[in-house]
């Protein structure tokens, strides 16, 4: 399912650089490859409905970065941190993730009989297809869950936190924290030393 | 914090090397002559201006006092702290997203992590009303303003090309502008000369030589995340430490709950929460520059027997004509790497379609600005606004070096229907969360889908593929805008509110229109201009 080419960077790591970074930004992100500690707001089947979840909006099923996904997620869901904004027809963020994946799991089990974990990888993509589009097959709980704002949130989230994710920098050439360094060769055709250098074919 | 070498120190207290944190011994408990409510683009001039001249300044802000070196990273998801991310509700048709996208929070307010492009308005903007038929005059015009924007350029050394092409200003600019520029920036410029537009280097208030005991801009990129160097001007660096040298205190974490009048019906002093706490500071002059969203809330929030609508509201304007700026993000594609994570993000820009050319269908313009961007924010907004997730996502970010992006600023006309107001949800202060509603007219729909077409003819131009466009907004405005009739405003032209003689309402919340460029010089001068009144009618 995720067999397309994932790199046009072959054996670019940004880690590498780390020692040119501020200690301050290389410990952020050094924290981002585990380990992760036990999530404090998430339950253990959210958890696995999420990874599943995740799996389809980033399009990989790498289980290192699938861990980091969650942990981004759940601290973003413990924090006292407002959400920025919300509709004032949704409930707030920890409700709207909680109770919405319950609405997915009731949605999979009115559908296909069995819970949202268990349906297979086209069946439960067609579900967060149908999300988006405010879709979902049709369960009273989607009376208090406005669908679209919950596959905003989630991809929010998730999304997020993929990209933030060192392998995956290293993968599409972006050569991440850059301070006290800087870029001394910015125009078009010009690269510093360190920065990622396209090797495909 | 002891023994901080840092260009700034945590010096909000007036106790060398000690952070103060007993609000009981603070410097002006006993009464201030000027309480300024936000430490933001406004605020950190008003403070500096104010305490400069012999004032005694305090100033209140909710978020922290920032430590570039411990505070800043060189990290997207790190740098959301950066912004206001308290809860607000927000609807309409084109709700507005809040967060990073456009509200600081903390000493430096959103000059802490905005992209530094320096605009004047031009004298056009001043007068929409009277000039197209659309929107607003404001009641002062482009020469009141000038002298101010001289000043801000000359006090902070911003960096701009020699000759300015556009509006009333043509330069030089006080520093030289930036070079090298950005490849994504050079796309821009190559499909701005194939098509005989005219671009610039873009105006920035960031260093392209050292200034000030201040280092150049090292091109990392991280402007928007704030900027570890200190090469990017913030008022948390510049003005607000230069305020404190002249006496003013600044209290940080300190969220402001009221304003509160004296019998007479004129402000004594704010209440503001710190740790939990209440506290109450008085002052002469209460100043509040809490932003577009975070003003018209304080002061509605501030009800009492002789104003049951809010402060300064006797026009029922406070909320209303909230404003922002269209920001659509338009890519392209091309066979070669561009690197959009390179180099200060906006290096180049055109204002060719400023001004109103009726033929165009709609009235007003907008800035182009070529855009640089990183993964995170690329990623997001890809899934969150523009829908696309999954495989497509992935090989969109797959080939992000190959990426080229334009961004239109473009002018929002002022709607009464736009708004911040109260809803009924408390935050932890018990202060009701605001509640915004926000959509498009059909003027500003006019624009965008101009502005879309010519950015991809643009990176056409310059070899590339148009590739997609992610709806965006940028820049908050208005919600007590300015003008001459106290039933049709909230301040007049020096931002003193028509009601209470002895508070002022100073920030991007005054502007009467949006203009078609960032917005952040015309806020400073306005704040400068302020600062003067006060100072002359002392
Ligand atoms: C990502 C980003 C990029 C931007 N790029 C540009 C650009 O390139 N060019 C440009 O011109 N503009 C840009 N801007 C816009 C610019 O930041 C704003 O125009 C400007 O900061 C507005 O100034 P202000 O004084 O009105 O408010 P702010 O600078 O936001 O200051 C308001 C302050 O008040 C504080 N506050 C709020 N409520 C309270 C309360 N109740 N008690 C105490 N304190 C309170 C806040 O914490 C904040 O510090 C950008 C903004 C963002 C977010
Ligand atoms: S690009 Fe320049 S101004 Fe922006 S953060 Fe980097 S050093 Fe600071």
């Amino acid at each position: 399912m995720y067999e397309k080419q994932r790199t046009r960077y072959k054996g670019f790591n940004v880690l590498d650089e780390k020692k040119e970074w501020d200690q301050h930004t290389e410990e952020i992100v050094l924290k981002r490859l585990g380990p992760f500690a036990a999530p404090k707001f998430l339950l253990p089947e959210e958890k696995e409905m999420l990874k599943a979840i995740a799996s389809h909006l980033i399009y990989d099923d790498r289980k290192e970065i699938l861990e980091f996904v969650i942990n981004h997620t759940d601290e973003s869901l413990t924090s006292p941190v407002g959400e920025g904004e919300r509709k004032p027809d949704a409930p707030p963020l920890k409700d709207l993730i909680r109770w919405g994946l319950k609405a997915l799991d009731n949605a999979a089990r009115g559908q296909f009989d069995c819970s949202f974990v268990e349906l297979n990888a086209g069946q439960q993509f067609e579900m967060v297809a149908a999300l988006q589009k405010a879709k979902a097959y049709l369960v009273p709980d989607w009376q208090q869950i406005p669908q679209k704002e919950l596959f905003k949130k989630l991809a929010s989230l998730i999304v997020s936190a993929y990209y933030a994710h060192p392998t995956i920098w290293s993968e599409i050439g972006y050569a991440g924290p850059a301070y006290p360094r800087g870029y001394v060769r910015l125009e078009f055709g010009l690269t510093d030393p360190w920065e990622a250098e396209r090797n495909e074919e | 914090m002891k023994n901080n070498n840092d260009y700034v120190t945590h010096n909000h207290d007036h106790y060398k090397d000690h952070r103060q944190r007993d609000l009981a011994n603070r410097k002006y408990k006993d009464g201030a002559d000027i309480c300024i409510v936000g430490a933001g683009a406004a605020g950190g001039v008003l403070a500096y201006e104010l305490s400069k001249a012999g004032f005694s300044v305090v100033v209140i802000e909710a978020g922290p006092f920032w430590n570039p070196q411990t505070d800043f990273a060189s990290d997207e998801l790190a740098a959301q702290s950066l912004a206001w991310q308290d809860t607000r509700l927000s609807t309409g048709k084109d709700a507005l997203t809040f967060g990073h996208n456009n509200s600081g929070r903390g000493v430096g307010g959103g000059t802490v992590h905005f992209t530094g492009v320096f605009l004047r308005f031009h004298e056009s903007d001043f007068k929409t009303k009277t000039i197209d038929g659309v929107g607003e005059d404001w009641p002062i015009e482009y020469q009141d303003l000038a002298p101010y924007y001289d000043k801000i350029e000359r006090d902070i050394a911003v960096s701009g090309p020699k000759e300015f092409p556009w509006g009333s200003f043509h330069g030089p600019y006080p520093y030289p502008e930036r070079n090298p520029i950005s490849a994504n920036s050079q796309v821009f410029r190559k499909g701005c000369d194939r098509l005989g537009i005219k671009s610039v280097v873009a105006p920035l208030a960031i260093l392209s030589a050292p200034f000030d005991g201040r280092p150049p801009c090292i091109s990392r990129g991280f402007c928007n995340q704030g900027c570890m160097p200190n090469s990017k001007f913030s008022t948390l660096i510049h003005h607000i430490p230069k305020a404190i040298g002249y006496g003013a205190e600044v209290l940080s974490d300190c969220m402001v709950t009221r304003i509160e009048l004296d019998d007479q019906g004129k402000a004594k002093g704010v209440t503001f929460n710190h740790d939990g706490k209440e506290h109450f500071q008085k002052a002469k002059l209460v100043i509040v520059s809490a932003f577009a969203v975070e003003t018209p809330r304080l002061l509605l929030n501030s009800t009492c027997s002789k104003f049951p609508q809010g402060l300064a509201n006797s026009s029922g304007l406070v909320g209303r004509y909230l404003l922002t700026h269209t920001g659509h993000d338009i890519y392209a594609k091309f066979d070669d790497e561009v690197r959009l994570y390179k180099g200060t993000p906006v290096m180049a820009l055109s204002q060719d379609f400023y001004e109103t050319d009726r033929s165009r269908g709609f009235a007003r313009g907008y800035t182009m600005n070529a855009h640089g961007g990183r993964p995170v924010s690329l990623a997001k907004n890809l899934a969150v606004s523009a829908g696309i997730w999954g495989s497509d996502l992935y090989e969109i970010m797959r080939d992000y070096n190959f990426y080229a992006r334009i961004t239109i600023v473009g002018e929002v006309l002022p709607d009464y229907n736009n708004f911040v107001t109260l809803s009924e949800e408390k935050d932890e202060y018990g202060i009701p969360r605001a509640l915004a509603s926000f959509s498009y007219g059909d003027n500003d729909n006019k624009m965008i889908a101009h502005g879309v077409a010519k950015a991809n003819e643009i990176l056409e131009a310059a070899d590339g593929k148009a590739a997609f466009v992610i709806p965006d907004s940028a820049h908050l405005m208005g919600g007590c805008r300015m003008g001459r009739d106290p039933a049709a405003s909230v301040v007049d032209e020096f931002c003193r509110s028509h009601d209470i003689s002895n508070l002022y309402i100073c920030d991007a919340s005054a502007f009467v229109t949006s203009g078609g460029g960032n917005p952040t010089e015309t806020v400073m001068a306005i704040a400068a201009r302020t600062a003067q009144h006060i100072i002359n009618s002392r």
